[in-house]
């Protein structure tokens, strides 16, 4: 009995420091090999609203490109050799941040009127530091809707601000806000003026609530301004008729949306023909009561 | 009036024979084994049927669209035949009710069969949409019931009153149920003039709830837009086809019940000659549905239709479907409308291969139709094409068949399966009349 028990106590013993070591290489493992991460910031300014930076973070494990989750990313603004930080922001499920720059005042430009963001990690048991930086001068779009002829067009000034000068041979886009992604108008490519203008044509019959279409004017992904965006909203859309049932008392709505007529007309058959049953079930009560 | 001792000796409920026995315990015994496939059914889930993707709805339904069209002999029968003043319905008509009784019970339990989730049938009531036929169906046949129970029971009153007397002495314990059950029945006038009245007002019920039932049952198909079921014949084209196999039943089990009760005095071949002609009534007025139904769309549906319609006549269910309207119906048909075709045996004969016709008829509404979706899914396995019920259905299915002919057998075992009191009212109204001629 007791040599059965030694053994037994030698083969747990012997059990357990197997899956212990191999437990301890895969974490020595883990920790011994970092991934670099690899930071991709975009600059994106909507006129009259919000300027932000949208970052993604993602890094090359197995050959296969893995989003990363949860890390901080530190924004800073560099100007004459300084920096200043601006904020934090975490990244999502998705390795996705975004950060929002309230106000361009609070940026200071380099001597080109350049502004230079730097955008930093600082590094954790899984992935080394990384950093990235961004560089945009500060530009702007005037659109708005103009009639001629009975045609409407959307006409769109790109400026540079810190110049006031127009810019031109930029491509705009011109495209109808959708539930989805945007509608392009137009031509393929509309390329600014020597005024730094463009006039698309804004077609006929275009759907929109109640008639209304939000019109965008894009400068793309652009190498010195980044993606800048102006909106104009009009009524010169087809109003969208809506024929959806939702609300409506149809055969396919919920409970609570069923077509009166269905409510009434087969309860009143139920109730009458129950009605009767239980007049004749009392009609057996009564022949009971009647023996003479 | 008085009831003669020969009258309740002849129509008295009667022990069961040797063969009597055997047919009960067989019934006992398969109606076990599809009870013990069911739980089998209920733990493993609806895998152990052969219903797939496309099938999603097999025997079970067929079985119960049968039941549901058999218990419209009540309807036919007791309530046709007595507003219309039919003298010859006497000592038919209870065999109908029971038969009526018994196939609405079990259309009630098999629609929960094919419930994947027979618990939660509450559901349907706390959480049902009324513009659903589902719940047409689940309202309709518990009103059915009660209706049927009620058109069974009000006549028996007296009869029940008839066997407390006779039981008195013989058998006390069984005359103290029927006691029970005659509801102190005396013979009172004010008795007799309720019950007249409420046997009236039920047999006027049965009509609209046996078409109502019929019709609901009808729409459950034709509501679904699917080809072989759209169809605005469908409600009568369901009713017709009820009353051909509720007759049918209503038939053989008149048959079986004169023979082993020895009723040939009661039960005359002038019974079997007017059922024969109801039938064939019945039989004529389905096969129009059926020309409406199959021929006349050959002609003028659209390409699904007629594709349809195509595969009942020469694809896979071709055998059955020409079993079916040929053996079921144009057979029935002309051996009937000769006063030869309408003696007992051939009667009895040409019910069974009406019935079989009938339930076989359901399984060709339901299955064809599910085998062709309007919108067929690419690279489906092959055996979604087919559909042949698993071991597990059919087993459940016959015992659902053994519980209703149990049923039948238990009513036909402990009641008067011919109106004692009626009976004799009917012969006292003879005799009387034969003494007033000169």
């Amino acid at each position: 009995m007791k040599n059965m028990l030694t053994y037994r106590s030698v083969f747990l013993v012997l059990v357990w420091s197997l899956l212990y070591s191999a437990g301890i290489t895969k974490v020595n493992a883990q920790e011994g090999e970092k991934n670099s991460v690899r930071l991709k910031a975009d600059y994106v300014k909507i006129m009259d609203s919000i300027s932000y930076i949208n970052v993604t973070a993602f890094a090359r494990i197995d050959k296969e490109t893995v989003d990363i989750p949860n890390i901080d990313l530190i924004f800073s603004n560099e100007f004459d050799g300084e920096e200043m930080e601006l904020g934090k922001v975490t990244t999502n499920m998705h390795g996705e941040g975004k950060f929002i720059l309230k106000n361009l005042n609070v940026l200071k430009p380099d001597s080109s009127s350049t502004y230079n963001i730097y955008v930093s990690f600082k590094g954790n048991d899984k992935f080394k530091r990384a950093s990235k930086s961004l560089s945009f001068k500060d530009a702007s779009i005037k659109a708005n809707l103009v009639t001629k002829d009975s045609v409407n067009y959307i006409s769109a000034t790109l400026k540079d601000i810190a110049t006031d000068s127009v810019l031109s041979d930029q491509l705009l886009n011109v495209q109808v806000q959708r539930l989805f992604r945007p509608l392009r108008i137009g031509e393929e490519f509309n390329s600014t003026d020597e005024n730094g203008t463009i006039l698309v044509p804004v077609e006929e019959g275009i759907p929109g609530v109640n008639g209304n279409l939000t019109f965008e004017v894009v400068l793309q992904d652009s190498d010195d301004y980044g993606t800048v965006k102006a909106l104009v909203s009009a009524p010169i859309g087809t109003p969208i008729k809506d024929e959806s049932t939702f609300d409506q008392r149809t055969m396919w709505s919920p409970r609570n949306k069923t077509p009166l007529f269905l409510l009434i007309f087969p309860n009143l058959l139920i109730l009458g023909i129950w009605g009767i049953i239980v007049y004749l079930i009392i009609n057996l009560f009564k022949i009971s009561k009647s023996k003479i | 009036m008085e009831v003669s001792n020969k009258l309740v000796n002849d129509l008295a409920p009667q022990k069961f024979g040797k063969k009597g026995v055997i047919w009960t315990t067989a019934l006992i015994i398969i109606s076990v084994a599809g009870i013990i496939a069911y739980i089998d059914q209920v733990r493993k889930g609806q895998i152990v049927t052969n219903m797939n993707d496309y099938a999603l709805w097999g025997i079970y339904i067929s079985n119960f669209v049968f039941f549901v069209a058999t218990s419209f002999v009540g309807a036919v029968t007791v309530a046709i035949l007595r507003l219309t003043k039919n003298t010859w319905r006497t000592p038919i008509v209870r065999i109908a009710e029971i038969i009526s009784v018994a196939a609405i019970i079990m259309a009630g339990l098999t629609i929960m069969i094919d419930m994947g989730r027979p618990d939660r049938l509450l559901n349907l009531f706390i959480h049902g949409r009324m513009q659903s036929p589902i719940i047409w169906d689940v309202i309709i046949i518990p009103t059915s019931i009660a209706v049927c129970l009620l058109i069974l029971y009000f006549p028996l009153l007296p009869d029940m009153a008839i066997l407390k007397k006779y039981y008195s002495e013989t058998k006390p314990k069984l005359s103290k149920w029927y006691g029970r059950l005659s509801l102190n029945w005396t013979g009172s006038e004010k008795q007799k003039s309720i019950q007249l009245k409420s046997i009236q007002i039920v047999a006027l019920l049965l009509i609209p709830v046996g078409f109502m039932l019929q019709t609901v049952d009808a729409w459950l198909f034709s509501t679904l837009f699917r080809v072989g079921w759209d169809s605005t014949n469908m409600g009568g084209y369901f009713i017709s086809g009820a009353a051909v196999a509720g007759i049918g039943a209503l038939v053989a089990v008149v048959f079986i019940v004169r023979r082993a009760y020895k009723l040939e005095n009661y039960i005359t071949e002038l019974h079997f000659d007017k059922l024969g002609k109801f039938l064939v009534l019945t039989c004529l007025i389905y096969l129009y549905f059926n020309i409406n139904e199959y021929v006349i769309p050959e002609f003028t549906s659209k390409k699904e239709e007629v594709t349809h319609l195509n595969h009942l006549y020469s694809g896979q269910f071709a055998p059955l479907f020409w079993f079916v309207n040929i053996g079921g119906l144009i057979i029935p048909i002309i051996v009937l409308l000769f006063k030869k075709g309408r003696k007992p045996l051939t009667m009895f004969f040409i019910a069974l291969l009406v019935v079989v016709g009938s339930w076989w008829k359901r399984f060709l509404i339901v299955t064809p139709t599910l085998l062709h979706p309007f919108l067929p899914v690419q690279g489906v396995p092959e055996s979604w094409h087919h559909y042949f019920p698993s071991f597990h259905e059919w087993t459940i299915t016959i015992a659902t068949l053994a519980m209703a002919l149990l049923i039948i057998t238990a009513l036909v075992r402990y009641l008067p399966v011919i109106p004692i009191q009626r009976t004799a009212d009917e012969q006292s109204l003879i005799e009387s009349e034969k003494k007033a001629k000169p």
